[in-house]
């Protein structure tokens, strides 16, 4: 296996491939960068024309545009507070405020470093333990897939944002609006008053860009006075090398990296959910939990490498078992397929150059980003910042909505996101968390499906959920969260109303 | 302004009726409405047929993605397009005939013009290697002897592959328990870590599978045996023809479209799919061709859509 591996490298070093993994992630950066674009929709739009290439240089372009945009993603969430990715939502939590601190440029040095890190460490899993993972992958059956996604929900519910309960709120929010559409177990409708529109349910980009875009620029508008620019905040001070990020990064992106890969190899659960559970890790470790989301490096340094790491490992269970974990992945079966190659098992002997020279390629565009990340983010996009809020709000806003009407080319969506637009503006004013809505759209469906699977698999034996290991583990795992942070405050309570009845 | 605009329209409907003006079709782009999401399995075969299209047909012909509603809401927006045959519908039969039955849809398999249908590919059914049957019969016999015992994965309620399963299991008396997933991968996920046994899909997926051993396919669900499954039988081995579901996919256009012009693309269409390099493609996806023209394919469109009504109806799942 090692020595296909090797076999492989000069064939992913040659110079069409280089070529094809430079400009992919120059355009994934770009693409993670504006709100709207997104990078599966980049990569369904441009496989069709490598068609007739050789298939390295398509999946140069894939590899370097979904690692580019996991990077790219993080810009604007880091200068404006709009994620441009899903996955970049746990960056904004502190990306944003080290820019108002005038850290801008630590911050997305920070976040492209942690991205790079994140991906080679995924890239690394992929090349060695592949075949192992992907055992894990099947051992997952819908009884898991229910703790997974309840683990996701609650412990994102609980331990992002300061109030538990306003957490728990925005979290069954998010549920509410999952449920909108067809249910697919029996094929009824719920919640959609007659509507076409409806029953095929809120499309999460549309929901998130809503959500997480318009609020920004609706308070953009409002303070069009002030501006954060500045030139000083975007130079990095010199000490601030590579060498200092590692020294004080690398537990945090460890730690992070390995939930990105956990995440990543169980087809369904995606970047988003990495990133989020990346933070809390980190913020939960922290000796100053109280500094996460003030501007604290740490928390886009797990953010961003937990959502990278999500990249490579999300291909396991795609190139080894032939089940797509994600949208991106199905792209890439898709592509391989149109190349005549079958994915499954027998695709590391039948065309070990494409399928290691692709995991090369994934490695390598985590590395590329170190060169461009930086210079793309400085040189180009914080000096978005220096437009006058009167030009920037409007062409953000009208680049969003290009972005939303290319995904189904309906004028619906764009009424859709405006209504999220002020529900998120709602929530922000009254400092109620939005990133346990995004999780309880996204997680609060699974968790509902995989339940009624089980129960349809055991024929209504509800012990299915508590009688496997893996879902035991999970199950330990959720409740030291939740007791970890009961535990925390009750203790702080404590010791508060014991000073109050000592004075 | 208004009258200008609508006395021109009118003008040029006129004009594009007369029939002098329909061997100057196509002299403008094309759009083609793909009722699914861009990288998707139809998506992908349209991109891939159009690319060969535009060519035959001398005109560029865009691709635009309208997914939702089960396909429902792409076929909408071409039904109230105009019949110029500058609007085409390339699509999957469930929006057509499965879903109708099951959404209050804008459109009919009656109204719309049937172009031409292109390729098509079944369903199959698959169990781990211990499974106590080695061929059709002795599937069906197993099911059969144990009503309520095996659990089959499928692509979820109303889609096609469990319609395929139960017409066929309505017909034998079969009582097997469905289990509604995403999609063929889902399905192949659960079946391949054994939280389903039997995998019901379509056959690209399962394909290496079956060449190592893991999987045994033993029933497809067209009329016909499949070449790459050669333990598996067809419909017609089973002596039961009339009960093949598959997916297919065609060419559509709004109502009323000039039959000189849907003639046209047909050609195309039937120049196009010549190609070797769309020829490999469908190998590839396991798919083969069956063009189908014009009221034949209307027929093909009715015939199904009335065999899918019945299945539904016995499923509880028909609503219109």
């Amino acid at each position: 296996m090692f020595e296909s591996l090797f076999h492989a490298l000069p064939v992913a070093l040659s110079t069409e491939s280089v070529i094809s993994m430079l400009i992919g992630t120059l355009a994934g950066i770009l693409i993670g960068a504006l709100p709207g674009l997104n990078p599966v929709m980049a990569i369904a739009l441009m496989l069709p024309l490598t068609y007739g290439l050789d298939p390295l240089i398509a999946l140069g372009l894939v590899a370097g545009i979904y690692n580019g945009s996991m990077y790219g993603g993080a810009i604007p969430a880091i200068l404006l507070k709009i994620p441009g990715t899903p996955s970049a939502i746990a960056t904004t939590f502190d990306g944003y405020p080290m820019t108002q601190n005038g850290q801008g440029g630590l911050a997305l040095k920070t976040a492209c470093w942690s991205s790079a890190i994140g991906g080679v460490f995924s890239a690394l899993a992929l090349m060695t333990l592949a075949p192992l993972l992907a055992k894990v992958t099947l051992a997952f059956g819908p009884a898991e897939y229910f703790w997974v996604a309840t683990f996701g929900l609650i412990s994102i519910a609980v331990l992002v944002g300061k109030d538990v309960s306003k957490g728990m709120l925005c979290a069954l929010l998010g549920v509410l609006i999952g449920l909108v559409g067809v249910d697919s177990l029996t094929g009824e409708e719920r919640y959609t008053f007659g509507s076409l529109y409806l029953t095929g349910g809120f499309e999460l980009l549309i929901v998130l860009i809503g959500l997480y875009a318009i609020p920004p620029i609706i308070e953009m508008a409002e303070n069009k006075s002030s501006s954060h620019f500045n030139a000083e905040s975007f130079k990095v001070n010199a000490s601030v090398t590579g060498v200092s990020l590692v020294r004080q990064h690398w537990k945090t992106w460890t730690r992070s990296s390995l939930i990105g890969i956990s995440v990543g190899i169980l087809p369904g659960a995606g970047g988003n959910l990495a990133g989020l559970l990346s933070y809390n890790e980190a913020k939960r470790r922290s000796p100053e939990p109280d500094s996460f989301g003030t501007g604290n490096p740490v928390g886009i340094a797990a953010a961003e490498s937990g959502n990278s790491a999500d990249n490579a490992s999300s291909m396991i269970p795609s190139l080894t078992l032939g089940i797509p974990g994600n949208l991106i992945a199905a792209l890439v079966l898709g592509a391989l397929m149109i190349h005549g190659l079958q994915p499954g098992p027998q695709l590391f002997t039948r065309a070990p150059d494409v399928v290691f020279g692709f995991m090369w390629q994934m490695l390598l565009t985590s590395l590329v980003l170190l060169l461009l990340g930086g210079m793309v983010a400085t040189r180009l996009f914080a000096q978005v910042l220096r437009l006058p809020a009167a030009l920037l709000v409007p062409t953000t806003l009208v680049l969003m909505a290009i972005g939303v009407y290319t995904v189904n080319g309906r004028v619906t969506d764009l009424y859709v996101m405006l209504a999220f637009g002020l529900l998120g503006y709602v929530l922000n004013r009254l400092d109620y968390p939005l990133a346990p809505v995004v999780l309880g759209i996204l997680l609060g469906p699974m968790a509902e499906q995989n339940l009624r699977l089980s129960m349809l698999i055991s024929q209504n034996d509800w012990t299915i959920l508590f009688t496997r290991p893996i879902s035991q583990g999970i199950i330990l795992l959720l409740l030291f969260v939740l007791f970890s942070k009961l535990w925390k405050g009750g203790w702080s309570r404590l010791i508060a109303y014991l000073k109050i009845k000592n004075q | 302004m208004k009258t200008t605009f609508l006395l021109s329209s009118i003008a040029l409907t006129a004009f594009s009726l007369s029939p002098a003006m329909a061997s100057d079709y196509p002299t403008r782009p094309i759009e083609i409405i793909v009722p699914a999401p861009a990288g998707g399995g139809t998506d992908n075969m349209a991109r891939m047929l159009n690319q060969y299209l535009q060519d035959e047909l001398g005109q560029p012909a865009a691709v635009i993605n309208v997914a939702g509603g089960g396909g429902a809401i792409g076929v909408n927006q071409l039904a109230r397009a105009r019949a110029d045959g500058y609007t085409l519908l390339s699509t999957w039969n469930s929006p057509i005939t499965t879903v109708p039955h099951m959404q209050r849809v804008q459109y009919s398999y009656e109204t719309l013009t049937p172009i031409i249908s292109t390729s098509q590919s079944a369903y199959t059914m698959c169990v781990l290697p211990d499974f106590p049957a080695d061929n059709a019969e002795e599937f069906i016999a197993e099911l059969t002897a144990n009503p309520g015992k095996y659990t089959y994965g499928n692509d979820g309620v109303g889609g096609t592959m469990r319609l395929a399963a139960e017409r066929i299991f309505g017909a034998l008396e079969i009582n097997a328990r469905p289990i509604p997933f995403g999609g063929a991968g889902e399905t192949l996920q659960n079946f391949l870590g054994g939280h389903v046994d039997i995998y019901g899909g379509s056959i690209p997926p399962v394909l290496p599978y079956v060449e190592d051993g893991t999987a045994k396919c033993l029933l497809v669900t067209s009329a016909q045996d499949n070449e790459a499954l050669p333990d598996a039988s067809g419909l017609e081995a089973l002596g039961y023809p009339e009960l093949e579901t598959v997916l297919w996919r065609m060419l559509l256009a709004p109502e009323g479209m000039d039959a000189s012009r849907v003639d046209i693309v047909a050609d195309a269409v039937t120049r196009a799919v010549e190609n070797p390099g769309y020829q490999e493609f469908l190998a590839a996806q396991g798919e083969t061709l069956n063009l189908v023209r014009g009221e034949d394919l209307r027929e093909r469109m009715h015939v199904e859509f009335e065999a899918i009504g019945e299945t539904l109806e016995n499923l509880g799942l028909k609503r219109f």
